[in-house]
């Protein structure tokens, strides 16, 4: 009695001992007996029986024991990693076909990225967070490229072959028109600024006469650039580009034209109200062309007009003399143009050349 | 052109033809609606392809490396697509914004604290390019642009002097 008691007993310990064991059981972790030691306590009476457990076999007709054991050893089986198993002709971009942040077992390279210490090797490329915060190219190889470039060629076309130097397009297509498109990433994808239109143009290339010219250059203002010769009208008020250059071109047709238009009022223009010396206007031509016919015995009855289209390169040292002259009232009196002027009025007169006081 | 629109005001008959028919045709539900006239269709001019005569890419970014790489990868598609790349180049330092603000919220005016956010750029000219070549390209570099990246694409057109640019006649 008391040995089937003893029996049933080990068997009920064996039996609570499983069942506490199946409770706890995690895959992966291992199994310990330590963990149990606390439950015993539960079970004390039995604990002490413990020598015991050698002496009797234990009656396993479920085949509980091996069937545990099995389960502890299966684990879930870890693949390996993608990258391990491609081949090394592989075609790249059907593995990573678009943007993607990175994937360490998609990537077959040993990188590292990370900050360490001096002396240790950089954290390897899996579970890497500085790896997936940067973003990569990996779509975007050099096979990949050249292969999506060979699809898009169909869309282009190629530059007119005459069109082969900065001078043959300044001289077919003048007309410069600037505008900037933005691409970033914000809520909007409009920028403001994308509306401002630019139209550049060479003020040699519009077909301009002299007076029309100046009419021009006062109707632009500041627009001109002297030292490039560039007219540079902008123009942002409008808020589409379409329209900005609809007015850029309006701007322009508009100066061109009114630059041709003359007014009643332009041919009252006189001497003293030139901005600047003209020698062919002034009283100093007609005294010049006065000696010079004097001096020569010819007849000296021209009227105003005829002294105005007189050739001053007949006269020796005559273009000489009017760029001095011009030079002193346009841009003012120096030293040097003090000093031109008075050696062209010596070669003029045939005067002796100064000498220099020592 | 010239020569169809002529032919289109010369025959009469012909064209009666064609616009009757367009109203014979016409369901009988709808007769009782004034016919529409129908519009003339203008053959429209040949579109001719814009010329550009530089295209200057101007990228701005918050990491050096990125903009490096996709500097690379613009230069290259650029080739593929032949493309003449006329300059490629990096500003030296970044541009940095900075904030000076107290480091405590309400006193200690003389303990500052500084914030800067540093924008790297890179610049890539292009040279020639036609209107067709040009939207291809963009459009492919624009969709690959990176994040934490921006754009700037200046385009400089070149045209010629419209028409009535010319000096009036008298």
């Amino acid at each position: 009695m008391y040995l089937i008691f003893c029996h049933k007993s080990v068997i009920l310990n064996k039996l609570i001992k499983m069942s506490l064991f199946i409770r706890n059981y995690k895959p992966g972790v291992a199994y310990n007996a330590q963990i149990l030691w606390r439950f015993n306590s539960t079970t004390a009476e039995t604990v002490k029986q413990g020598e015991d457990e050698e002496e009797f076999r234990v009656l396993d007709i479920l085949h509980k024991k091996g069937k545990l054991q099995k389960r502890v050893n299966r684990r879930a089986d870890i693949q390996p990693d993608r990258s391990e198993k491609m081949p090394t002709d592989q075609n790249w971009g059907n593995v990573w076909p678009g943007p993607r942040s990175f994937h360490p077992s998609s990537v077959p390279l040993p990188i590292r990225q990370g900050y360490v210490p001096k002396g240790q090797a950089p954290p390897g490329k899996k579970a890497n967070a500085e790896l997936m915060k940067i973003p990569n190219f990996l779509h975007l190889t050099p096979p990949v490229v050249k292969s999506q470039c060979e699809a898009l060629k169909k869309f282009c076309t190629s530059w007119p072959k005459l069109l082969n130097s900065e001078e043959a397009i300044e001289k077919n297509y003048p007309m410069e028109i600037i505008s900037s498109d933005y691409c970033h990433a914000s809520p909007t994808i409009r920028n403001p600024l994308a509306r401002i239109v630019t139209l550049r143009v060479k003020l040699s290339n519009l077909k301009l006469d002299s007076r029309a010219r100046d009419k021009f250059l006062r109707l632009v203002g500041d627009k001109y650039d002297e030292k490039t010769d560039l007219v540079t009208l902008t123009a942002d008020r409008c808020p589409v580009r379409k329209q900005n250059m609809d007015y850029v071109n309006y701007l322009l047709t508009a100066c061109y034209h009114e630059s041709w238009t003359v007014e009643d009022w332009e041919t009252d223009k006189c001497l003293e109200d030139m901005e600047y010396y003209d020698f062919d206007l002034n009283p100093s031509k007609k005294n010049l062309v006065n000696w010079y016919l004097m001096s020569n015995n010819e007849d000296n009855n021209l009227n105003d007009e005829q002294v105005k289209n007189f050739d001053v390169s007949k006269i020796p040292n005559g273009v000489e003399y009017k760029s001095a002259v011009s030079e002193l009232f346009n841009e003012g009196e120096s030293d040097l143009a003090l000093n031109k002027y008075d050696t062209s009025v010596r070669k003029l007169l045939g005067l002796p050349e100064k000498k220099i006081a020592n | 052109m010239n020569a169809i629109r002529g032919l289109w005001r010369s025959a009469p008959l012909v064209r009666n033809v064609i616009l009757n028919k367009s109203t014979l045709t016409r369901p009988f539900a709808t007769a009782t609606i004034t016919p529409i006239k129908p519009i003339e269709d203008v053959p429209s001019a040949i579109e001719l392809d814009k010329l550009y005569k530089r295209v200057e890419l101007e990228m701005r970014g918050i990491d050096p490396a990125v903009l490096l790489s996709y500097s690379w990868f613009c230069i290259a598609a650029a080739s593929h697509l032949g493309i003449e790349v006329t300059k490629s180049w990096a500003l030296r330092k970044a541009e940095k914004e900075r904030h000076t603000l107290l480091r405590c919220v309400h006193i200690y005016k003389k303990h500052r604290v500084q914030y800067e956010i540093r924008t790297y750029f890179r610049f890539i000219h292009l040279q020639r390019l036609t209107g067709s070549t040009c939207d291809t390209f963009l459009e492919y570099i624009e969709r690959n642009l990176p994040e934490g990246c921006a754009l700037k694409v200046t385009k400089v057109e070149c045209q010629k002097i419209p028409d009535h640019i010319t000096p009036p006649q008298e």
